[in-house]
């Protein structure tokens, strides 16, 4: 594990001569990540490799932020770092601590990946499908840690993988945490519904009754409540604070945000500040209570609390953003959630969607659908949209199924910047949504 | 050890245990940039640097790419990628980097004085308008490139990349975004004018019912068409793609079609003598005056005539495969002809300012989603927004009836694409794709 073997002590001195004015909060950022990646079999066979590791020195003061980052680890690197963050001289200075990080343990490797595809193939067959899957497959990790004037995180590791598949007029990706059988299987499944449906017509333009899949709802949280409740996103139309007590959503609706209760291979115990995660409780019976919030909004505010902070990378500064979304149970079965759905729309999951920050709207895209029939997904539907505004769609919640499912992760861009984000949620019925072709 | 020195290590590390096609590119950069929101700043310092490793022979080989100093002492990952074969040296013209590369980026005040410029003009453009956010970078960067086969080649680059999001006041947002060698060369008032017809668009726009007629594309529209047809100038498959579109002479359409890619353009982001394999790079007519001449060609699609090919593999940063693309692709300006003379001489018809998202392509047919105004004897009308510019690629292309001399160019997969003002008819416009 690197970064285990750093004198804390001596890198809280050094940058406490940079935060020399009250309020002010200096910390490093320590990064590294590798990549390994299988490309599909139609390009040159072999697994490809990424290795990359550096630091980022950051001062906060007052709203503003200063951000020097480099590609390695080193004094030197530390130095000019800090040289470039310091709004002042310090009066007297300490010496430069020394960076000594733990080499790499031995080659790149991920042997995991060699099987994987071959793997979602056989599986594919056993469907009855010819296709044949181009995959692109990626092993993503990552170890950071943050050491600032007031805090000293515990190293913390990532490992999930990405997953890129283009069919003969298809196309799916997700993220996964494991490379197991069960993991192919449910990707071969979606990849057949992708084959299956794709020359289904798309549904009539309308309001209609949706169930969608924990997939699916898993999206519709992350843009609909997650993102509309960040802090920078809130401020663009107010203050943040303004938010909490705002009911956003039907009484059905209690959404968290737990870095902490995320898959173990992606679980985190401090955010990209260095702060111990909290389970962030963004919805309560559809109320806002409390928005995701970095330490600079945390700052500013008596209610809103840090902890959310993320990174995309060393170069960038960290932003209040979800990691793991949590939507709590119903006490709906699926047959219950079907049943009151007649004529409506069955739609297993979310290609993406996109959230308008300044004026709510939102839109949410599905690759297919089933129209439900007699309690139950029947003719498939093609490619269609849903369209709303957050505060309407969300008090369109009807029910919440009762089987909680570990069913949202993607990748989620925002200002430039991609990180994954993961997601535990129920089936979930609307009423009256605006659905278009 | 310093950077050559450590390349030329690793290369004879590699060559010297077996490994006889090895190529090793480092890539530092550094930038400066500032993002403004209404509740604060962040001003960042970056700088990156990082190596990439492609080695092998006949039977195998492997890739390994990593951040800092190339290092001979790397554990290197096992060869189970597939043989591989390196480009050869090629005599590269004779050229001079341009003097701007030099000149010191953008310091933190003059990009904040920058936003408040941009800020000031926007009020004065459309009273209320402010700027809720804004990213400006400055950067440059240096590579270099040592092959087995005796490629050695150094190039450096600058480039500014801007983006704002702007509000008139209401829930109404619009984004703009630019990119440029220089940040110093991104107007405020120009910036500010742009700005405030795209709000004033999404403000009173409206789709317009199905019409046809004369069509005055903006480069931003105009490029995103060009873009979307990169299947019919690059890779030996390209002029297979493009029969279909030629007519019986080989024409792809009006006279006023020149389809140019050159790495060496002049004033380019990506001006360099040499591309991301150390091949030189050149100008390539693709079309010429209509006429369908050539499409961009890497060396291994010209292994018989290595003078044919292109020299367009990208390579933009250290963590990226080479790949082929163009560089600076552009639609030849009419430098005597000026954007107001074209709208001057549309009667009836739209002037399309901006592509509010991706181009749909299908086989012939294309929709591309615009805004702009609709134009009524030479003079911009009411906005339109929400509408679909669509209509058939060889109707769009033997429908260009002239170009004038703005030439821009826009950011896309990895190289520039660039286009003026353009003046087309045989399309049509529809609320609905």
């Amino acid at each position: 594990m690197p970064f285990t073997q750093l004198d804390n002590a001596a890198i809280t001195r050094t940058l406490s001569q940079i935060a020399d004015q009250p309020g002010d909060l200096a910390d490093l950022f320590l990064e590294r990540r590798e990549r390994i990646e299988l490309p599909p079999s139609n390009q040159a066979p072999g697994l490809l490799a990424w290795r990359e590791s550096g630091l980022a020195v950051r001062l906060l003061r007052d709203g503003r932020t200063w951000l020097a980052g480099r590609d390695r680890i080193d004094q030197q690197s530390f130095r000019d770092a800090l040289r470039r963050v310091a709004r002042a001289m310090p009066r007297s200075a300490y010496p430069d601590p020394e960076l000594d990080v733990e080499p790499w343990d031995g080659p790149p490797r991920a042997p995991e990946l060699l099987e994987f595809p071959s793997t979602v193939q056989r599986a594919l067959r056993s469907h009855r499908s010819r296709a044949s899957a181009e995959i692109t497959l990626r092993c993503h990790r990552r170890w950071v840690r943050v050491i600032g004037t007031r805090l000293a995180s515990a190293v913390d590791h990532e490992c999930f993988y990405s997953l890129q598949a283009e069919l003969p007029g298809a196309r799916f990706g997700t993220l996964l945490t494991a490379l197991e059988p069960a993991d192919a299987e449910r990707v071969a499944l979606s990849l057949f519904r992708a084959l299956e449906t794709r020359d289904a017509e798309p549904p009539e333009a309308g309001r209609y009754v949706c169930v969608l899949g924990s997939a699916a709802a898993a999206v519709l949280l992350h843009e609909a409540v997650a993102h509309a409740l960040e802090a920078d996103t809130l401020a663009l139309s107010g203050h943040p604070e303004n938010a909490v007590g705002l009911h956003l959503g039907t009484p059905h609706l209690d959404v968290f945000d737990d870095p902490a209760t995320a898959p173990r291979a992606v679980r985190r115990t401090s955010d990209d500040e260095g702060f111990p995660v909290v389970r962030r409780c963004l919805l309560r019976g559809g109320v806002v209570e409390q928005p995701l919030a970095d330490t600079a909004w945390a700052q500013r505010s008596e209610i809103l609390s840090a902890g959310a902070g993320r990174r995309g990378n060393r170069h960038h500064a960290p932003g209040p953003r979800s990691t793991h979304l949590e939507l709590a149970p119903g006490e709906l079965s699926r047959d219950d959630l079907l049943a009151d759905a007649e004529g409506g729309l069955y739609l297993p999951a979310a290609e993406r969607g996109v959230l308008e920050p300044l004026s709510g709207a939102f839109t949410l895209w599905f690759p297919w659908g089933r129209r439900i029939h007699k309690g139950r997904p029947g003719e498939a539907v093609g490619r269609c949209s849903l369209h709303g505004q957050v505060g309407d769609l969300l008090s369109r919640v009807t029910g919440c199924g009762r089987e909680v499912r570990f069913a949202g992760a993607g990748w989620c861009a925002k200002d430039g910047v991609r990180m994954p984000v993961w997601a535990t949620a129920p089936e979930l019925r609307l009423d009256g949504v605006e659905i278009a072709p | 050890m310093k950077v050559h020195e450590s390349l030329f290590a690793v290369r004879e590390h590699l060559v010297g245990t077996g490994w006889e096609e090895t190529e090793v590119l480092y890539k530092r950069g550094r930038s400066r940039s500032l993002r403004i929101t209404p509740e604060g700043e962040v001003a960042a310092f970056r700088q990156e640097e990082g190596w990439a490793v492609r080695a092998g022979e006949r039977q195998r080989s492997f890739y390994y790419a990593a951040s800092g100093l190339p290092r001979p002492d790397t554990v290197w990952p096992a060869a189970d990628g597939a043989g591989l074969r390196l480009p050869s040296a090629r005599p590269v013209p004779r050229w001079s980097p341009p003097s701007s590369l030099d000149a010191p980026l953008l310091s933190e005040n003059e990009a904040r004085g920058f936003f408040q410029a941009v800020g000031r003009e926007l009020d004065t453009e459309v009273p209320g308008a402010r700027l809720l956010s804004g990213h400006l970078e400055d950067g440059s960067s240096e590579s270099q490139l040592l092959s087995s086969r005796e490629v050695a080649a150094a190039v450096r680059h600058r480039a500014a990349w801007l983006r704002l999001t702007a509000t008139g006041g209401g829930e109404d947002a619009v984004d703009l975004e630019l990119a440029g060698r220089e940040a110093r060369q991104f107007s405020p008032a120009a910036v500010a004018r742009r700005l405030a017809d795209h709000l004033l668009i999404a403000r009173k726009g409206a789709a317009p019912a199905r019409d046809r007629g004369q069509f005055l594309l903006a480069p931003p529209v105009a490029i995103g068409l060009f873009a979307a047809l990169s299947d019919l100038w690059v890779g030996d498959e390209a002029e297979e793609n493009a029969a279909p579109y030629l007519d019986q002479r080989g024409r792809l359409g009006t006279r006023a079609l020149t389809l140019i890619d050159d790495g060496r353009l002049a004033g380019g982001i990506f001006e360099a003598p040499v591309d991301g394999e150390g091949q030189p790079t050149r100008e390539v007519t693709l079309v010429e005056e209509g006429a369908y001449r050539q499409p961009l060609l890497s060396w291994w699609q010209t292994p018989t005539e290595p003078a044919r090919a292109s020299g367009c593999v990208l390579r933009p940063g250290w963590r990226d495969l080479p790949r082929q693309g163009p560089t600076h692709l552009y639609l030849r300006p009419d430098g005597s002809t000026a954007v107001a003379a074209l709208l001057g001489s549309l009667r009836r018809g739209y002037y399309l300012l901006a592509l509010e998202g991706s181009v749909r392509r299908q086989a012939d047919r294309f929709a591309a989603p615009v805004a702009g105004f609709a134009v009524d004897g030479g003079r911009p009308t009411g906005p339109i927004a929400g509408a679909w510019l669509t209509g058939t690629i060889t109707a769009l292309c033997n429908g260009l009836l002239g170009v004038a001399r703005d030439l821009t160019f826009l950011p896309v997969g990895g190289g520039m694409v660039g286009s003026p003002t353009v003046l087309v008819h045989g399309v049509e416009l529809r609320g609905r794709s």
